[in-house]
């Protein structure tokens, strides 16, 4: 069958991230060394036209190649968090590769590739463009995380990304092939059809199928047990790529597990709010309280990062309208604190991205007063504690566990929340109660990098103190 | 808007935060202009305070300088904000101590000084957030900010197990308010569920009558949230470890102010929201009050440290405020307001005094002390009225806060009544061993020759403290007969007899209203 302009229309954001991504790749071959740094600024360029385009689009309603892919306003709201995490991104990544001697054209398209693949994942009802999009955001995530190829532990974290990963996309597809085999389509609205009239048999070989696809996306969430991977590559990425990977990849990751939960296997709710609310549980659990015993920052975010999906699966779990917009709404806050925090983290990291034990943070709050106060509103905020984005992002999360009553996942989630403050506090204890710092730190002082965290800072407070049209935005983008 | 037509209370409350911002721009090394600069700031926020009084109309229960902003509309949550009877005397509490605790720090905090004034200027901003709010959901979000200044400040200028005291104070807290936050969510949804409207409303959540058997989940949060806070038996271990590690300024405020918010939370919510589990609940709160009366006191008595006996009395005297509360009596309830000023002024006082010879001496050990009356007679003088105060000693304000609990309490229950007068007996044990072992008795420890006595800023700190002792103590009415409509109001509220029964999951049964009669 061929396909119209209108087909084509809808994806002209992927289409516009895909042309700067090319143009970087030949124009790199020309530019001398000096020059370099004009990648960047396309990239740049680049991410903000698609966000022009994805916004001045927003709230059109349209199928496009025969339903494999969907443009509404959850697509595009997941969109809009993808490419500002990735604006942000690329900003602080600018002095970061100078310093590391890998500015190089493909970082940034490699970036826009998987970006591309992010918001094709993030507006789909079709289970094989799922599957396409997660293999090509993946592959793009693996190369990143071992790109300081001289430091061994990068290599090493992105071959044990590459495996594991490897192994999480072998069940995605078999579990796709199961609904596949079952109901004769990989489009969610016919699978749903098919689950309304299937008999028990069936709808056993689907539970079971669902098990397998939720393990492949519980590992691009770092679900528990399929975490086990995220602290180690967080750890092992550069920075920037740390700071992308924990925000994009889930953003799309999440819309794409809602989309399949909520539209596929809508007839079986009660089975899949079974399995999430286990998940969720032990997914925050496991997280906050590893995190109680880590010295690295990168690592502590990576363990914080898992938590905080346990957070969103609640939202998830709660299985109502208040619950899916509430966790768009958390992951557009998280981008303001986490960016903030991994930008911070890279500002006292030195040559080889080494040096980000939480102990190279005393005295910060001295030495460094205004990135000191914004390091404080970041830990506060991914704490919970409001006047912060954070805050009321947990306070929507919790609150659709409560409105579908259920509340011992509600309670389990505030003492999570509890357990946490113990962690994140204890960073700012550090900047700022153990005394002042005689070693001198050798920083990354870098005007972009320290524009980033003060923007981190602003968001999470505007969100938190005046989140009215945010969260409209978000409640209302949800449309399944 | 209300009857001043003008938004008074927002302006009270957000002074302080545009003093921080001022504050924050000033230079680090200009150590006294920033002191100045932040005393005058708060003194202003007092001097705007004080119309709340003069226009107060102590004729009705109403809500009072009301401001009514929507907020976030998707959830009907409201910028609401307005005083009562209740929280009138806590607002001008609030205002009225803060200065005089940062005054005590002009000499106290030498180091981080712009860093500690912006930190204390945010915190009467989050203080004052918590008792005007009229939202429950503002509400909570002021709850949890205050709490960030305090962590900061026991934490930065704290002594030297401050970081361990200040993650208990952070964390106790914080994991009572987060259960709050729960209970908070459902009160929303079965309001809606009842109503068929979303709000945050304080004024209409406590018309909803809500079925017994989630009542009691809810009392049960919010009594842990708060009991935490004030603090009450057994939950009390943080109080200790933060009033001893904080620097002066912190114990006064922490004393003063913040400990009110757990007293009044319970006669915010608890109290007006839950009427029936108030009744069944009374003989239980009163119970773990007694504990903490006598417990306090005889924790006090064996403390070596000033700073920790005064700490213990603490917990003490806050079990009287309870006591009194959930006597359900007028009488009782107005001594239980009343006692939580007094509080205010008598520890905060008492906090302060430990302050001036700590700053001489660095030392709060009492045996280091001893013949303080010879050395310094006017800071003697002082101690010697706060103490009296604290003890509850007729013509101070101490006395008729105790006395009309006492009566309250003689009036719910003679056992109650009997039981607690003997407290009083050791809170004077106590104070008055302390009192003599410090000031009394010959000087032996010769470091003390050399003391010199209260110079003017402390007089000028301590004198308006001692204004209220003897004004609350000789002439209560001023205060008495502000708040009196509104605890007629409260009481009534706890005794209202409609239910909803509806037994088991409120999500698939009708709703059914009926008028149960409790005797």
């Amino acid at each position: 069958m061929l396909y119209s302009m209108n087909d084509f229309m809808a994806i002209i954001p992927e289409i516009i991230l895909a042309v700067f991504a090319i143009a970087i790749l030949l124009i790199d071959l020309w530019l001398p060394k000096k020059l370099k740094g004009f990648n960047g600024i396309l990239a740049l360029l680049g991410v903000a036209t698609s966000l022009a385009s994805v916004i001045m689009t927003y709230g059109t309603n349209q199928s496009a190649f025969n339903n494999m892919f969907v443009m509404d306003a959850s697509g595009s709201f997941a969109s809009i968090i993808i490419l500002l995490t990735t604006f942000v991104v690329i900003v602080m990544s600018f002095d970061f590769l100078k310093r590391e001697d890998i500015n190089v054209g493909e970082y940034y398209e490699i970036l826009l590739f998987s970006v591309i693949a992010m918001q094709v994942l993030a507006s789909t009802y079709n289970l094989i463009t799922m599957f396409i999009a997660v293999e090509t955001l993946s592959l793009g995530m693996y190369v990143l995380t071992g790109f300081l190829r001289d430091k061994d532990e990068s290599v090493e974290g992105a071959m044990k990304y590459y495996i594991l990963g490897s192994f999480a996309s072998s069940f995605l597809v078999l579990g796709i092939g199961l609904m596949y085999g079952l109901f004769g389509s990989v489009d969610l609205n016919v699978i749903k059809s098919g689950l309304m009239q299937a008999d028990s048999f069936h709808i056993w070989i689907s539970i079971f199928a669902f098990l397998m696809i939720f393990v492949g996306f519980g590992f691009k969430v770092a679900a528990f047990p399929f975490h086990s991977w995220t602290p180690d590559v967080y750890a092992a990425a550069p920075t920037p790529i740390s700071a992308f990977m924990s925000i994009a990849p889930k953003v799309a990751s999440f819309l794409a597990l809602m989309r399949f939960l909520v539209v596929g296997l809508g007839p079986i709710e009660i089975e899949w709010t079974k399995v999430l609310w286990v998940v969720a549980v032990l997914t925050m659990t496991f997280g906050n309280t590893v995190a109680l015993w880590q010295k690295d920052l990168k690592r502590l975010l990576g363990y914080s990062s898992i938590a905080h999906a346990g957070y969103m699966l609640v939202g998830i779990t709660a299985a109502n309208a208040l619950g899916y917009g509430a966790v768009m709404f958390y992951l557009f806050g998280y981008l303001f604190m986490n960016l903030g925090a991994f930008a911070v983290i890279e500002f006292i990291s030195s040559k080889g991205d080494r040096n980000t034990e939480i102990s190279h943070l005393k005295g910060f709050g001295y030495k460094y007063p205004i990135l000191g106060a914004a390091m404080l509103i970041f830990m506060f905020s991914l704490a919970g504690v409001p006047p912060t984005a954070g805050f009321i992002g947990k306070y929507y999360l919790f609150s659709a566990a409560v409105k579908s009553q259920l509340y011992y996942l509600a309670l389990i989630g505030v003492v999570n929340s509890a357990i946490s403050a113990y962690f994140y506090l204890n960073i700012v204890v550090t900047m700022y109660m153990k005394g002042e710092s005689e070693e001198s730190i050798n920083v990354l002082n870098s005007f972009p990098l320290k524009a980033v965290v003060i923007f981190g800072a602003i968001g999470v407070l505007y969100v938190g103190i005046l989140p009215n049209s945010f969260l409209n935005i978000a409640l209302h983008s949800i449309g399944f | 808007m209300n009857q001043l037509h003008f938004p008074i209370l927002s302006l009270i409350t957000y002074i302080p935060l545009v003093g921080a911002i001022l504050v924050s721009l000033m230079s680090e090394n200009n150590k006294k202009m920033i002191r100045f600069v932040t005393f005058s700031v708060l003194v202003i926020d007092f001097i705007v305070s004080l119309p709340l009084f003069f226009y107060f109309d102590p004729s009705t229960y109403h809500m009072q300088f009301v401001e009514r902003v929507p907020w976030i509309k998707s959830m009907g949550f409201q910028y609401y904000i307005g005083i009562d009877g209740i929280s009138l005397f806590l607002v001008l509490l609030t205002t009225f101590l803060t200065p005089i605790a940062q005054l005590s720090t002009w000499s106290a905090i030498d180091k981080k000084v712009k860093m500690f004034n912006i930190v204390i200027l945010l915190l009467q901003t989050g203080m004052l957030g918590v008792f005007i709010s009229l939202d429950i959901f503002l509400f909570y979000v002021f709850w949890e900010i205050q709490l960030i200044p305090m962590y900061l400040m026991i934490g930065i200028w704290g002594g030297p197990n401050r970081v361990f005291a200040t993650m208990k104070f952070f964390l106790y807290t914080f994991a009572g308010s987060v259960l709050m936050m729960i209970a908070i969510m459902a009160l929303y949804f079965l309001n809606h569920h009842f109503t068929g409207v979303y709000t945050t409303d304080m004024v209409q959540l406590m018309k909803t009558p809500l079925p017994l058997h989630l009542q009691m989940w809810m009392f049960i949060a919010f009594l842990l949230a708060f009991a935490i806070k004030v603090p009450m038996w057994p939950f009390h271990t943080w109080l200790p470890w933060a009033h001893v590690e904080a620097p002066t300024a912190g114990s006064v405020i922490l004393a003063g102010v913040l400990l009110k918010m757990g007293t009044y939370g319970f006669l915010r919510f608890n109290l007006p929201m839950f009427p029936q589990m108030t009744h069944e609940f009374a003989s239980f709160v009163v119970a773990l009050s007694i504990i903490g009366i006598f417990y306090g006191a005889f924790v006090a008595m064996v403390q070596p440290d000033i700073k920790k006996l005064v700490a213990y009395s603490s917990v003490s005297h806050l079990g009287y405020s309870m006591l009194g509360m959930f006597a359900l009596t007028q009488t009782g309830m107005e001594g239980s307001i009343l006692q939580m000023i007094n509080h205010g002024v008598s520890t905060g006082a008492l906090f302060l005094t430990v302050g001036i010879i700590y700053e001489r001496r660095h030392t709060r050990l009492i045996s280091e002390y001893g013949g303080l009356a010879s050395l310094i007679p006017v800071f003697a003088t002082f101690f010697m009225i706060f103490t009296l105060s604290s003890i509850a000693v007729p013509g101070t304000n101490g006395f008729v806060g105790e006395f009309m609990i006492l009566l309250g309490a003689f009036e719910s229950n003679h056992i109650y009544g009997i039981i607690v007068a003997f407290g009083g007996l050791f809170s004077a044990v106590y104070m008055l061993t302390m009192y003599k072992r410090v000031v009394f008795l010959k000087v032996t420890k010769p470091k003390n020759l050399g003391l010199k006595d209260m110079n003017k800023r402390e007089w000028a700190y301590m004198v308006p403290l001692l204004i209220f002792v003897f004004w609350i103590g000789i002439y209560p009415n001023t205060f008495l007969s502000k708040m009196r409509v509104s605890v007629e109001h409260l009481l009534n509220q706890v005794n209202r007899t409609t239910v909803n029964v509806n037994t088991q999951e409120s999500r698939l049964q009708p709703i059914t209203t009926v008028v149960v009669k409790k005797g």
